[in-house]
């Protein structure tokens, strides 16, 4: 404590013993109490007991990232199921006859982006669950469903990767034709891949694997694809503003043959590369 | 304006039917939005007129449907309290907890209006928040699981044979490390009050996930 300095008056009654004694008592710390912890006085009977909860566990799904879909064990400890695509589609597609959760979807149903596969985690909590193997669901033309690969025909840009470049440099030539047409640089235009572009040697299956995991890998900005198997062709969607980068991406990375064209609609095929 | 009791046209059941058709989509929206599972399971529907996220993945729906098959007795005799999805880490420490807290008022004020329009509004409300919550919670460590806890009203133990509705889903009180959260944050969501059901939502987030 610093010194302190008492200012009096020499002639006072109370005399200067007192007025130390009163000085020193006003000088001394604060009482101070430790305050009780808090308790509600009306705690609720979720406070009293536990919760409740389901013995087994939650499904573990993991990505694969694989398009094919195959049955495999390779963990010792974790039983796994992949399922087929179409195998999901059709239970799904029962469940959502059974029972009324959602609104059916306004647009056309997406794909999973990736495959999945359900593993039971051993876990000393949760009591080890036994891996229940879904019935085998046969295609339409008969075939069972687990001999043949997920045949995808969606592939969807995520935006995660980013852009590749924020405003791509047209060329004056595309400048030109989207000025003539009058397009909106946002507009959607399609790059139509025909089996002429994919060469004698592959078929138009590998070139839809290797531009599925383009699109899904972000390198090809603004791009939704499909495959249209019935016509054999793949249609690539973009921005107009994307859509010669994109070209010359799909002819670089999927090694494209010949020309490809690009249409936007109603004006149909606009500019080839 | 009609009032009624909680037996009137077995009225607990409609309030169960909505509160469990809406958990089932708030619960698929939360497994989306924190990334419990991969998002290619998930696919895009529209409930309550906005986009939400619905898994495809036939186990994970299962799961998800019984347990609310299973809670729904629970909701329609005003006995669950709070229904909790808890987002566990590897070592099943929770990091997440949702907790919808549900009270139902004993007398009900009933207009056509009430149920249908006013009270999805509401709970569309909560799909928004429940949609961008991921802006207020700090990212979850990688292979998280989740679990449904239902907090009774009374001894969870007088409630047990209410929720074995199914016969191979049995269900047990959760151990206290599911329970309890160290250092929790509280997230505020949403809340509403109807004439049918009072809810809430908020988030407990553990301070240090990883």
């Amino acid at each position: 404590m610093e010194d302190v300095v008492l200012h009096y008056q020499p002639g006072s009654s109370a005399g200067l013993s007192s007025l130390l004694e009163r000085t020193e008592k006003l000088l001394e710390s604060f009482p101070r109490r430790i305050p009780p912890v808090f308790t509600p006085w009306s705690p609720t009977a979720a406070d009293h007991h536990l919760p409740i909860r389901p013995a087994k566990p939650a499904p573990v799904i993991t990505c694969s990232g694989d398009l094919h879909f195959s049955d495999s064990r390779t963990h010792p400890h974790t039983a796994q199921i992949q399922l087929q695509k179409s195998e999901v589609d059709g239970l799904v597609a029962k469940r959502l006859q059974d029972r009324p959760p959602a609104e059916t979807p306004p647009q056309n149903t997406q794909e999973p982006k990736d495959a999945a596969c359900i593993s039971e985690a051993p876990n000393h909590l949760f009591p080890e669950r036994e891996v229940t193997v879904l019935p085998l669901e046969k295609h339409k033309d008969g075939l069972a469903v687990t001999d043949s690969p997920v045949k995808r025909s969606w592939s969807i840009f995520t935006q995660k990767g980013g852009l590749l470049q924020s405003s791509p440099s047209l060329s004056k030539q595309f400048h030109h034709m989207v000025s003539v047409h009058r397009l909106h640089l946002h507009q959607r235009a399609k790059w139509v891949i025909s089996q002429h572009n994919c060469g004698a040697d592959r078929d138009m299956e590998q070139v839809w694997r290797t531009l599925s995991l383009s699109v899904r890998s972000s390198r090809l900005p603004t791009c939704n694809a499909n495959i249209q198997r019935e016509r054999a062709e793949i249609w690539v969607f973009c921005d107009v503003l994307h859509s010669e980068q994109v070209g010359r991406l799909l002819k670089a990375e999927l090694q494209l043959s010949g020309r490809i064209g690009l249409s936007v609609h109603r004006l149909e095929n606009i500019f080839t590369m | 304006m009609t009032t009624l009791t909680r037996q009137d046209l077995n009225f607990g059941q409609v309030v169960a039917d909505i509160l469990c058709e809406f958990l089932e989509v708030a619960i698929h929206l939360i497994l989306y939005v924190r990334e419990v599972y991969p998002s290619g399971i998930f696919q895009k529907r529209k409930k309550y007129n906005v986009p939400v996220q619905m898994s495809c993945h036939p186990e994970l729906n299962q799961y998800i449907q019984d347990t609310l098959h299973c809670v729904k007795p629970l909701i329609e005799k005003n006995d669950a309290e709070k229904v909790v999805v808890v987002i566990m880490d590897k070592e099943h420490h929770p990091v997440e907890r949702f907790v919808f807290e549900i009270s139902q008022p004993p007398l009900l004020s009933i207009s056509s209006d009430t149920l249908l329009s006013h009270v999805e509004q509401l709970l569309r409300a909560f799909i928004l928040k429940i949609s961008v919550c991921d802006a207020v919670l700090n990212n979850n460590p990688p292979g998280c699981s989740f679990t449904v806890l239902v907090h009774t009203r009374d001894a969870a133990t007088r409630n047990m044979e209410k929720v074995q509705v199914i016969k191979d889903f049995p269900w047990i009180v959760a151990d206290e490390q599911e329970v309890h959260m160290q250092e929790p944050r509280l997230i505020p969501l949403k809340t509403m009050t109807s004439d049918i059901v009072k809810m809430q939502l908020y988030v407990e987030e553990r301070a240090q996930k990883t």
